[in-house]
């Protein structure tokens, strides 16, 4: 049964972030909708992709949607399964050429926080997962794409805690901090796509989705968003033979790409 | 006072006014002489899991937990002690998943935090609570990666390493064990951050294959366990298979952990239970699921499952015939086999576990 209805935020969401990834680079991959947008864009635009997993997991051969970055479908017939230290050093030695993430909250420069939510450690308002790789991909990744909803809250003037280090406070201070690499390169959100500006290292807007304005994706923002100079572009939306490829071949049971029905 | 310079910047953070606590993770001379202490002797060792952890776990020690969260996790060996009452337990792992609900019945009482959670099924609001309710203490927070860096510089023999993870990161404010150099062959300004090599007490692995002197062979994801290994102070496999060692020297080309490094072997099919087994069987993911969204998340549950699923069973063989007995192993298998590439596909789909909809079913 062909299923035509238009796409869904989540499904939109898994294009824009497929967009990304440009053919014949090394992408790591998170869990969740980066690993839809990386098997989309492999089936895509990008079929010389190699997808690279935090377990180890190297250039797995295609199969179903992965259902921990640790499942089978990261290291199918992977010719090599790297320890988690070389997964990691991977990145460090200029071997990956983007990663994609999620967060809890995002800062107005992408220092982005996966460990609590509250002003008190020992108290949280809640305790969230801690770093897991995020530290890792968002410390050593050349470029470095943040994926997640946009509200107020989770997109604070300051986040409560620096699990990763975006552009710390802006300018060369990320930099200063020993790290290497672009760091953050984008923020995806259900708004729009924002990047950096290169002097200040705030958050811009670079594109919105159809039907989203500026005062909107402002009123989704906990601090002041920068605007580019002349008209905001709209982002590109998937074609409906994409959006076929996604619902067939790539989300078929729609885990990742299906709103919640309750 | 102790011999480690620890962070006070980390240490008052994190309100640890005893840092003598946090000495064993990093005390390389100790696990050193322990190391040199070891019966060298290539003997059988094969015990049971019962006495495995009743002879090597000691109340405080500090925990590797292995594999990767729930792939090829000793998390039978995490149950058996917790039935055994084990108590104020250190536990570090990347990740460290399983340390949430064996801090509900005290075995855990310390954590060297990495992640705790199972991924999208959601957050796990029983850490949060017990966090709060003062059940559990962080001694240290980590990266991943600073995890893997710590146990790697044990196996490569160096006091540790410097790293260009956690830089800048409130995780260095909230780990006594690290330190922001310079990085020493630089003219201008390049911070690193130390990392101290790591030696936990005590690690159970669980593999595929091992003989009965402790050669083990594991296939997929190592993680950090070919480092771990190295690492403890005190080492126990369990394996799906005891096989001869002609057939690891032979035939099991991949990795392999070294027979000296094991003080027990133990023969225990299905030992990563409620995890998967790459090659053996497909997580039972109802299992997880009804964790995350309904056990974890009041006391009251997360009780009723522990007594369900750990005090309820005695070992892995009762655990199976509660997820469905022969039916659950059979699916479990083909599911493996299938998503490893190993059989012909079969169908994913699969009946969720949610609140409103308990299938009653775990594959």
């Amino acid at each position: 049964m062909k299923n035509d209805a238009p796409a869904n935020p989540l499904e939109i969401l898994a294009y824009i972030i497929s967009a990304q990834i440009k053919d014949h680079t090394i992408v790591y991959v998170g869990t969740g909708l980066p690993m839809v947008a990386g098997i989309l864009a492999r089936k895509t635009h990008a079929p010389n992709i190699t997808m690279v997993y935090e377990s180890g997991g190297q250039d797995p051969i295609q199969g179903g949607m992965p259902w921990s970055v640790g499942g089978p479908f990261t290291w199918r017939k992977s010719p090599v399964v790297m320890e988690m230290a070389y997964s990691f050093g991977q990145c460090y030695n200029g071997y990956v050429d983007i990663a994609f993430l999620g967060f809890a909250q995002v800062d107005m420069y992408g220092n982005v926080n996966t460990h609590m939510i509250g002003d008190d450690f020992h108290q949280p308002k809640a305790r969230l997962t801690g770093s897991g790789g995020n530290n890792d991909l968002t410390s050593l990744t050349e470029n470095m794409v943040l994926v997640g909803l946009q509200t107020p809250e989770k997109f604070p003037e300051k986040v409560d805690f620096i699990t990763s280090v975006g552009h710390l406070r802006g300018g060369n201070t990320r930099k200063k901090a020993g790290l290497p690499g672009n760091g953050p390169v984008a923020v995806i959100s259900q708004c729009g796509v924002f990047d950096f500006e290169p002097e200040t290292k705030r958050m811009r807007v670079k594109t919105l989705h159809p039907g989203m304005t500026l005062d909107i994706a402002q009123m989704c923002t906990g601090f002041e968003l920068l605007k580019p100079e002349g008209e905001i572009p709209l982002t590109p939306m998937p074609t409906p033979d994409i959006i076929e490829i996604l619902r067939r071949e790539v989300d078929p049971r729609g885990v990742f790409t299906s709103l919640p029905s309750a | 006072m102790g011999v480690f310079d620890y962070s006070r910047e980390a240490l008052e953070n994190l309100k640890i006014d005893d840092p003598g606590i946090l000495d064993r993770l990093v005390d390389f001379e100790n696990a050193r002489t322990v190391h040199l202490n070891k019966d060298r002797s290539k003997k059988d060792k094969r015990i049971s899991l019962k006495e495995a952890v009743a002879e090597f776990v000691q109340d405080g020690d500090v925990v590797l937990d292995t594999g990767f969260g729930y792939v090829r996790t000793c998390i039978q060996s995490h149950f058996e002690i917790m039935r055994q009452g084990k108590k104020d337990l250190q536990m570090i792992g990347a990740p460290n998943t399983n340390q949430s609900y064996m801090i509900v019945t005290g075995s855990v009482r310390y954590s060297h935090n990495s992640y705790t959670g199972a991924e999208m099924r959601g957050t796990d609001r029983n850490y949060t609570r017990q966090l709060k309710a003062g059940k559990v203490r962080i001694l240290s927070e980590w990266s991943h990666g600073g995890i893997a860096q710590g146990l790697k510089a044990a196996q490569l023999g160096s006091p540790g390493l410097l790293s260009k993870q956690m830089l800048g990161s409130d995780i260095v404010k909230y780990n006594p064990y690290l330190k922001v150099i310079q990085n020493p062959l630089k003219k201008e300004s390049d911070p690193s951050l130390f990392i101290p090599a790591l030696y936990p007490d005590v690690t159970f692995i669980h593999v595929q294959a091992a003989d009965k002197y402790g050669n083990a062979y594991i296939y997929g994801p190592t993680v950090n366990d070919l480092a771990g290994a190295a690492a403890s102070r005190k080492v126990v496999i369990t394996a799906e298979e005891i096989v001869p060692e002609m057939d690891i020297r032979c035939n099991k080309k991949g990795s392999i952990i070294p027979f000296f490094y094991a003080d027990a072997v133990v023969e225990l099919p299905y030992g990563a239970l409620p995890g998967s087994m790459p090659g053996y069987y497909y997580w039972p993911r109802q299992w997880w699921e009804k964790l995350m969204r309904f056990s974890a998340i009041n006391e009251e549950n997360i009780g009723k499952f522990i007594d369900e699923w750990v005090f309820g069973t005695k070992d892995q063989i009762e655990f199976i015939e509660k997820l469905g007995g022969a039916k659950w192993m059979i699916e479990a298998r083909r599911q493996t086999k299938a998503a490893e590439g190993d059989n012909e596909d079969v169908d994913f789909s699969y009946q969720e576990y949610t609140v409103n909809n308990d299938p009653g079913i775990f594959y």
